[in-house]
């Protein structure tokens, strides 16, 4: 499509003024990041006068941020692991059998993507006191198993259909048992439908707050988010502390951003379109 | 061989096959119901039965202590409506906010998508830069603003340009209002625009350049060949925005804890505050819960049958 140079230049203009109110936020939390408090005093605008990391280095020991980001991975995992391993079970065998029992399993699956995990969270919490998962990392990473499966099973279901029976005809044939069959024939070309279920739920598993907030109670079981929001309790109006460790916490999501980008942005779009 | 040894034996037949019938459906039924326990059990403890519970409870007048309790039929419900000023403004609040940003974050989004598109060597690049914000957390992310909007729109309201910035961001609800809003479009933005970009790549852009040969200018392309082609993706998104803000809860809870007062304060932290800050109130507070839950059922039935409409209309 041919375009006039000025409608291009207008064009970048337009998309350069948002990119720059878009990357504002976090160029003022790292350059400011950088700075003692009496440079923010005079002027947030102007460049730290030295890029000293006294910061960062200070909020690295004082708020245990490597043990948060450790509690944060394990809980994580749990879910991860847990979501894609039931959810492909489940999906791949409710798309493989007909009949009312499986579709009204299936059903009870979708149904439950529409429920708001506020108007539960009440109910959850006593839940999670009465099986013994409050407190827990592990426990926690189970609840997420527990809310995040309906998604995707219904993900690996639309997947399955699409995939033709005689592969696993003609490995039952061979004699392969049904695990078999699943473990060796159907998990692996289910690859790229997994891709997308990683990308759609790691990032609420790491970012998720209200959650972690209403499970976690020692504070040595704190994930990340859950002691950026105790920064302002420490740190008063420390304002350089406190972005040193808001740039800290964010660091690892957006260098995962930058190596698995073409991941996530596919993810995004194929959970999005099915 | 007599003819009864011969009827025997067919019947022995007959039986065995119905027999292995019967194994076959047990076994696939045994199958089933192996592959699917582990999510069904995971499912069942962690969002089934505390469903049921929500709805059961938010008929009591149960405590969350007391083994007993008794059921209190709609009066949860009743007070909730009439009784409650700081629910009812909670809702309105949301439902305002949920308005404002569900067309907002939709049309900036397609706007973007639509200029992204456009470009042939930029793409990747503005690409990264708006989806950027949507990696980091909405806690952190409200708390960068919150330094923006104490210490950096002061001071950059000092330049005659941006004195419109001279605002109290955090102080004045009426503003708050606002600066929620404004986090929550900076961080969910990119999200949106990503399913665009996929959308609109999906158009053939004989189509585009077929109705530009015609004669129709930008806008007319856009309203008749672009907007119908890529209405699924305007039916997702809508979907994600609307569901999306009405359970708004990390920003506001981040930016304004509700404040001043309860002026700022959205359904979820208000049913948030009535379970777990020491009132006691568990089967009121599940009546809530169940409130917010039909409203958002209802916005979610709505919105998909008139968008399915117009989709099959396109």
């Amino acid at each position: 499509m041919k375009q006039s140079k000025a409608a291009s230049w207008s064009v970048n203009l337009i998309l350069s003024l948002f990119a720059v109110v878009s990357f504002f936020p976090i160029y003022m939390s790292v350059i400011n990041s950088f700075k003692t408090q009496a440079e923010i005093f005079d002027s947030v605008l102007a460049l730290p006068k030295n890029f000293s990391f006294d910061n960062y280095i200070g909020v690295f020991q004082e708020l245990n941020l490597l043990s948060s980001a450790f509690n944060t991975l394990i809980v994580t995992i749990v879910g991860l692991a847990g979501i894609v391993f039931c959810g492909s079970l489940a999906g791949y065998k409710l798309a493989r059998t007909s009949g009312k029992f499986s579709n009204f399993l299936f059903m009870l699956f979708v149904a439950s993507m529409l429920v708001p995990f506020h108007s539960i969270m009440i109910t959850l919490s006593q839940m999670a006191k009465g099986v013994g998962a409050q407190g827990s990392l592990i426990g926690l990473g189970f609840i997420y198993i527990g809310l995040g499966v309906n998604m995707a099973v219904f993900l690996y279901h639309g997947f399955v259909k699409a995939i033709p029976k005689e592969l696993e005809e003609a490995a039952k044939i061979d004699g392969c048992n049904d695990f078999q069959i699943f473990t060796k024939i159907i998990f692996p070309l289910l690859k790229p439908i997994t891709a997308t279920i990683l990308v759609l739920n790691v990032l609420w598993l790491w970012n998720d707050f209200l959650l972690p907030l209403i499970m976690l109670t020692d504070v040595n079981d704190y994930t990340l988010m859950l002691s950026i929001n105790m920064l302002f309790g420490q740190y008063a109006a420390d304002w350089p502390k406190i972005l040193a460790a808001l740039v800290l916490t964010a660091l690892p999501v957006v260098v995962f951003y930058a190596f698995f980008q073409k991941y996530i942005l596919e993810g995004i779009a194929d959970g999005a379109i099915k | 061989m007599t003819v009864k040894a011969i009827n025997d034996k067919k019947n022995t037949s007959v039986n065995v096959r119905k027999k292995e019938k019967k194994l076959r459906t047990k076994s696939s039924h045994l199958g089933l119901i192996l592959f699917v326990l582990p999510a069904f059990v995971f499912y069942f403890i962690f969002l089934f039965i505390p469903m049921i519970g929500a709805g059961v409870y938010s008929f009591t007048d149960w405590n969350g202590l007391n083994p007993t309790y008794n059921f209190v039929g709609f009066a949860n419900y009743i007070e909730a409506f009439r009784d409650d000023p700081a629910f009812r403004h909670s809702f309105f609040f949301t439902l305002r906010y949920t308005i404002v940003v569900f067309f907002v974050q939709n049309i900036i989004a397609l706007f973007l998508a639509l200029l992204i598109e456009s470009r042939i060597k930029s793409k990747g690049f503005f690409r990264t830069i708006f989806f950027m914000p949507n990696m980091i957390s909405l806690i952190i992310s409200a708390f960068m603003f919150s330094f923006i909007f104490t210490n950096v729109f002061p001071e950059l309201s000092q330049k005659a340009v941006f004195s419109f910035l001279d605002q109290s961001w955090i102080g004045d609800p009426k503003v708050s209002f606002y600066s929620i809003v404004i986090v929550s479009l900076w961080q969910g933005i990119g999200y949106m625009m990503i399913i665009y970009m996929a959308a609109l790549q999906g158009v053939p852009k004989s189509l585009s350049e077929a109705a530009m040969i015609d004669g129709a200018t930008i806008f007319q392309r856009l309203r008749h060949v672009t907007i119908p082609m890529i209405m699924h993706a305007i039916t997702i998104c809508s979907f994600l925005t609307l569901n999306g803000a009405f359970k708004v809860f990390d920003v506001v809870y981040a930016l304004t804890q509700g404040g001043p007062g309860t002026s700022t304060q959205v359904m979820t932290l208000n049913i948030y505050q009535e379970a777990f800050s020491n009132n006691f109130r568990f089967g009121y507070a599940n009546s809530k819960a169940m409130i917010l839950f039909l409203v958002v059922l209802i916005i979610t039935i709505i919105q998909i049958r008139v968008l399915k409409r117009k989709e099959v209309e396109a």
